[in-house]
């Protein structure tokens, strides 16, 4: 330790708000900090400014323009994306019908363990499955609608700071990709959330509490778990 | 309204995520453009490759596009959110390939893979502010400064930089401490951070 290295005697919690605010505390150890940050104002002011300065971090890089080639690259693809998320809406509003059956099958197949709110009469209702939660407060269902998902959370536990609920979805036993739904909860713990592309070959929607930004592979066991169908059941 | 690219130009960040939200992808455009650059440069500090660089920033753009109604405002601004987006991907990206560049942690180096016309260094945008920075880091003491550019740009945690610099963990988190400290001192003295 070099001079001048000595920790400030004014408050000492291990040095933890500086590593966390660089990303740098093992996942474990920023859980642990976390929960000390609900008791510690110290460590929450210490947190708030070093964040701060975290933030700019970015520009001390060189900077320059992004590549012409990847930004004709980015905006083909979200053009194309956008084309088949409208040409996907057309084709499940054709297929109505049968998606409301199958949809229906699966939610009866999971009604054995837990509640399943069907509103099939009209054909037209969402069919509700409910979620397990591990580890967390409160409630969640996955809703599907015409094909269209949305995950609907309740008096859901609120998130650790730099943190953010990450949607995932399964199909059968492959690994969980990202469904590119990142969402957060306000006090009240509620919130409803959409669920893009097809959902029909999906078997489970995962939720995890990653890193604010996302990640592309889950780095935590899923604290929501929503079965859709029958298989896997 | 806001019928044509120029328009939308004139929006701030929040109106233009909301115009995303609807699947606005001239919106999208505009914020790419305002952002991109910053993000590129964020990535290929980490990533020491163009090619990795592009791909990490596309990905981030890519979650940017489908969960943009789930920015939430109050969590930091746009800028904000897509930086972190690209840096944690940047990290992912190095959990995936069990490796990192360590090359990716010197600029000079990095800049000198960087051919292209179309990377020629921003001249007057970010300059002021990219300057500042830099400076402020470089007025640290090489051991603060390691450390710090270890755990942001390299994605290290404080013990793989304890074990790399063969230095016991508490003064990693130590200088990593002093370090944000004496950042903040400066960067509020310029008005970068308040």
């Amino acid at each position: 330790m070099s001079a001048g290295e000595q920790m400030s005697d004014r408050h000492d919690c291990g040095g933890d708000a500086a590593a966390y605010a660089l990303g740098a505390l093992e996942p474990g150890e920023a859980e642990v900090f976390r929960e000390h940050l609900r008791e510690c104002a110290v460590c929450r002011d210490e947190l708030q400014a070093f964040t701060a300065v975290a933030r700019e971090l970015p520009l001390a890089a060189r900077q320059y323009r992004a590549p012409a080639g990847l930004r004709r690259r980015l905006l083909a693809q979200v053009r194309e994306e956008r084309a088949a998320t409208a040409a996907g809406r057309a084709g499940r509003t054709a297929r109505r019908p049968a998606r409301g059956l199958l949809a229906a099958a699966g939610s009866l197949a999971v009604a054995a363990a837990a509640v399943v709110v069907l509103e099939l009469s009209s054909g037209l209702g969402p069919t509700v499955f409910p979620a397990q939660l591990r580890g967390v407060g409160g409630s969640a269902q996955v809703r599907v609608t015409h094909g269209r998902a949305e995950l609907v959370v309740r008096h859901l536990s609120a998130l650790g700071r730099n943190q953010v609920y990450e949607v995932w979805l399964q199909s059968g036993t492959a690994a969980p990709r990202p469904a590119s739904v990142l969402f957060g909860v306000g006090p009240s713990g509620d919130a409803q959330v959409g669920i893009p592309g097809e959902i029909g070959h999906v078997s489970a929607v995962l939720v995890t509490r990653e890193p604010l930004g996302g990640t592309s592979v889950p780095t935590a066991a899923p604290v929501i778990v929503a079965r859709l169908d029958k298989a896997d059941d | 309204m806001f019928g044509n690219r120029r328009s939308l130009r004139e929006l701030a960040d929040d109106d233009l995520m909301a115009r995303v939200r609807e699947g606005d992808a001239r919106a999208f455009e505009v914020l790419f453009d305002r952002h991109g650059g910053p993000a590129f440069s964020l990535a290929f500090r980490m990533c020491g490759s163009r090619a990795r660089a592009e791909d990490v920033v596309q990905e981030a753009f890519l979650s940017l596009w489908r969960a943009g109604g789930r920015y939430d405002p109050s969590r930091g601004s746009v800028r904000s959110w897509v930086l972190s987006t690209v840096h944690n991907r940047a990290i992912d990206s190095f959990r995936r390939q069990s490796a990192r560049p360590a090359g990716s942690l010197e600029e000079s180096g990095a800049a000198e893979r960087l051919a292209a016309a179309e990377l020629t260094e921003v001249e007057v945008e970010r300059r002021s502010e990219a300057d500042q920075l830099r400076q402020a880091l470089a007025k640290l003491p090489d051991e603060q400064r390691k450390v710090i550019e270890l755990a942001y740009f390299g994605g290290f945690t404080h013990q793989q930089i304890a074990a790399m610099l063969e230095l016991p963990e508490g003064t990693v988190k130590g200088r990593m401490r002093l370090g944000l400290g004496k950042l903040r001192v400066t960067l509020t003295e310029v008005g970068v951070v308040p």
